[in-house]
């Protein structure tokens, strides 16, 4: 017990002056402001761990800083939102998006037929560009001409404005059906399945060392999922969309956040696969990658949504009103769905200051588990120390990358998704939110998974109760001033809070001295 | 005589520098050969680039008759070589338990060679659930070569097992390699050489890069020339 004390001696003070500073902080309101401030705290803290966490999973077992995560933090707001607002054009994208990744499905199959062709070494080194360039032709061919009921950013009428608008005020507009006309249908799902055979092939190329690959059936397992939903995205196309239509809005919020979960996850594991890997020997190319990966998403937002900022509705569950609205209790609440509960006289909001706050404990619990009780959680404790050995095990660890970052990203795409009906939706989301990820890996130690939690937790108290003091003021003692911290001064207080606690401990509250 | 592992003149390079310039290593099934040599040589370069953590860019690593060079580290591994390394490379985070499930290839891997590793290292039973870090340097030793054994592996490849051991120590260690010799083939690079001696059947001289002179054990402890240019010892 004595050297537990002497060993963490700096951590406890510190805990000890934050827990005096949650009680100073206390003193100066009133006990309902003080719980209501409280809960804000952790809800902004549970959005910022899901973007902490994610991305200290994936600098902790690939070195790799990935700035691009608040990108893709916003990327999944937007994707969960546009299910919300436009579950047709979801359903349109299933069949297309299913086809192209299918030829990727067949990974393993590529070295063997890889190994049938006899070819020169000038031939070999063409015919993966061939290839790629082949399938790319095809693609530029196809893809234009399929039909997407996608809205206009430039067309007023048909932009994403005017379908929140409508979205919000509950009249849909009619479905667009889908039709083939420039092209067959026939034709279209062939050639893009081609395609994205070639292409996976082509890719498949430059790696050259030998494998030895024997084929089973679960070699195919995802082709044929990946096959499967082609073909139901296309023929129960239209019951899809209507089915989607029809659902009301606390399901449909629920098929938004597992589309944009799932997004993130996809998205997360083509990046790391296809740009991030071939960087591992060059970490700043990697760095600067992934910064570019930033530009370009935001970039890429703006063209496919426009630079509007929307607020994702919230669902039934957590928004209904009336007169038994605010609720009193549970039971109370329970019954009406309220969207604000009372709470020792203050209001608190269900969606924001109860549902994201368990949500983030459900995720923080969930990962925890994953890490300590199951292999693949053994494989990336073990990786994060040393990559090498775990590969001399036979384990294929870049696999185990892949999934990692694809975790990773698809933690953040959830966070983005769960904030877009309570902070909303815009352009610079992922920036400041991405901004405060980091702080608190500072704070609470970069690679240490509790680290994340307690750092994100820490930096949503300060800056909700720096918010709550800039409207109550601070007295100060001895004299009549009331100080009102400004608004700036909310951000610039975890920075500062940062380089006070870099200071005295460089890796952070939780992090290990390396 | 058949052979496990035949390597044939690998060439292999770490960024820039050419490390390894013709290595040449022949393993008997079943016997125990020590690759030795002065510090820096290339002993570790060559246990590495067998199991393909530094791939050879030239030359050829047979293992049981199949080409192995070039192949990734894991699907090396995987057909049965285990490798213990030189600075035992214990997962911190890791329990000793975990730190031997961790090295399961098919499940039940550890379950099935629990007993054969608890007899070979009595110690490891009683820290089953210390913390990988815990454990003192003859300790991590025993569990960096009971982790090489919880799959079926042909070929063990151990990196100065005897380093920074007290001499009791190193006996103990010393009978238990010998004990698991018995069940697979066991390449060793070993500096102290009165240990590689009383273990190893084989040899391997390697001296900058190079394979410079192989043969039996017994020759070589009877060759003081050799043993004094060589590896500098008396």
């Amino acid at each position: 017990m004595n050297s537990f004390l002497r060993k963490n001696f700096i951590v406890i003070i510190a805990f000890a002056v934050m827990a005096a500073f949650l009680i100073a902080a206390a003193q100066g309101m009133e006990k309902k402001d003080f719980v209501i401030t409280l809960l804000r705290g952790l809800a902004v803290g549970s959005i910022t761990f899901l973007v902490a966490s994610g991305f200290s999973l994936i600098f902790g077992l690939l070195d790799v800083l990935n700035l691009a995560h608040g990108t893709l933090f916003m990327i999944g707001a937007y994707i969960g939102w546009t299910v919300v607002v436009r579950p047709d054009t979801f359903v349109d994208l299933l069949t297309p998006l299913a086809l192209i990744a299918s030829g990727f499905a067949l990974g393993d199959v590529y070295p063997l037929l890889a190994s049938r062709i006899r070819l020169g070494s000038s031939m070999r080194r063409i015919l993966p560009w061939a290839l790629i360039l082949v399938s790319l032709l095809i693609f530029w061919r196809i893809l234009p001409r399929y039909p997407i009921a996608i809205w206009d950013v430039e067309n007023y009428g048909q932009s994403p404005v005017t379908f929140a608008f409508m979205a919000d005020s509950g009249t849909r507009l009619p479905v667009l059906p889908a039709a083939f006309t420039e092209v067959t249908m026939s034709s279209a799902l062939i050639g893009l399945l081609l395609a994205s055979i070639v292409i996976a092939f082509g890719i498949s190329l430059f790696d050259t060392s030998p494998r030895t690959v024997k084929l089973t059936w679960k070699n195919f397992i995802w082709f044929a999922v990946a096959l499967i939903v082609a073909i139901v995205g296309v023929v129960f196309n239209n019951a899809m969309t209507d089915y989607l239509f029809g659902l009301n809005s606390n399901w449909l919020f629920f098929v938004a956040v597992v589309v944009a979960t799932l997004s993130g996850v996809v998205l997360g594991g083509l990046m790391e696969a296809t740009l991030i890997r071939p960087l591992y020997s060059r970490p700043i190319y990697q760095l600067m990658l992934t910064l570019g990966m930033s530009a370009i998403g935001i970039e890429m937002v703006r063209a496919i949504w426009g630079r509007p900022e929307f607020v994702m509705s919230k669902p039934e569950f957590f928004n209904g009103g009336g007169e038994a609205c605010p609720a009193t209790n549970f039971a109370d609440w329970w019954a009406n769905h309220c969207s604000t509960i009372l709470f020792l006289d203050g209001r608190v909001r269900v969606y924001n200051e109860i549902f994201i706050p368990l949500v983030g404990l459900v995720v923080l619990v969930s990962i925890w588990i994953l890490l300590q009780r199951t292999r693949l959680g053994m494989i990336i404790r073990a990786g994060v120390q040393d990559r090498e050995m775990v590969e001399a095990l036979g384990i294929n660890i870049r696999r185990v990358f892949t999934m990692v970052f694809a975790l990773g990203v698809g933690l953040a795409a959830l966070g983005g998704v769960l904030a877009a009906p309570s902070s909303g939706l815009s352009n610079a989301m992922g920036e400041s939110l991405f901004l405060n990820a980091l702080i608190a890996l500072a704070i609470g130690g970069l690679t240490n998974y509790p680290g994340a939690a307690l750092g994100s937790v820490i930096v949503g108290m300060i800056q909700q109760f720096i918010i709550k003091y800039g409207q109550i003021g601070i007295p100060i003692p001895f004299t009549d001033i009331v100080f009102k911290p400004t608004p700036p001064l909310v951000p610039a207080s975890t920075v500062m809070l940062m380089v006070i606690i870099l200071l005295i401990l460089p890796n952070g509250l939780l992090g290990k001295k390396e | 005589m058949e052979y496990i592992l035949d390597v044939q003149n690998i060439q292999t390079f770490i960024g820039q520098y050419h490390i390894l310039q013709g290595v040449n290593v022949r393993v008997p099934k079943g016997s125990i050969v020590a690759l030795l040599g002065r510090n820096g040589a290339g002993k570790t370069t060559t246990l590495k680039s067998i199991i393909g953590l530094t791939a050879p860019r030239e030359g050829k690593v047979i293992f049981n008759g199949q080409e192995v060079n070039g192949m990734r580290s894991f699907d090396i591994s995987s057909m049965g070589i285990g490798f213990v390394p030189e600075h035992r490379a214990i997962f911190r985070d890791l329990s000793v338990e975990e730190n031997l499930k961790i090295a399961e290839r098919k499940k039940g891997d550890y379950l099935r060679k629990k007993d054969f590793i608890f007899e070979l290292f009595p110690d490891l039973k009683r820290l089953i659930s210390l913390p990988g870090t815990s454990l003192s340097g003859g300790q991590q030793q025993m569990l960096a070569i009971a982790r090489a054994l919880v799959p079926d592996n042909q070929l063990l490849l151990i990196d100065e097992p005897s380093e920074g051991l007290a001499p009791v120590i190193i006996e103990s260690m010393m009978a238990a390699i010998r004990e698991l010799a018995k069940e697979s083939t066991v390449v060793l690079v070993e500096q102290n050489f009165l240990v590689a001696s009383k273990l190893a059947e084989y040899y391997v001289i390697i001296e900058e890069g190079r394979s410079v002179q192989d043969g039996n054990m017994k020759d070589l402890v009877a060759d003081k020339a050799a043993i004094h240019r060589y590896l500098g010892a008396a």
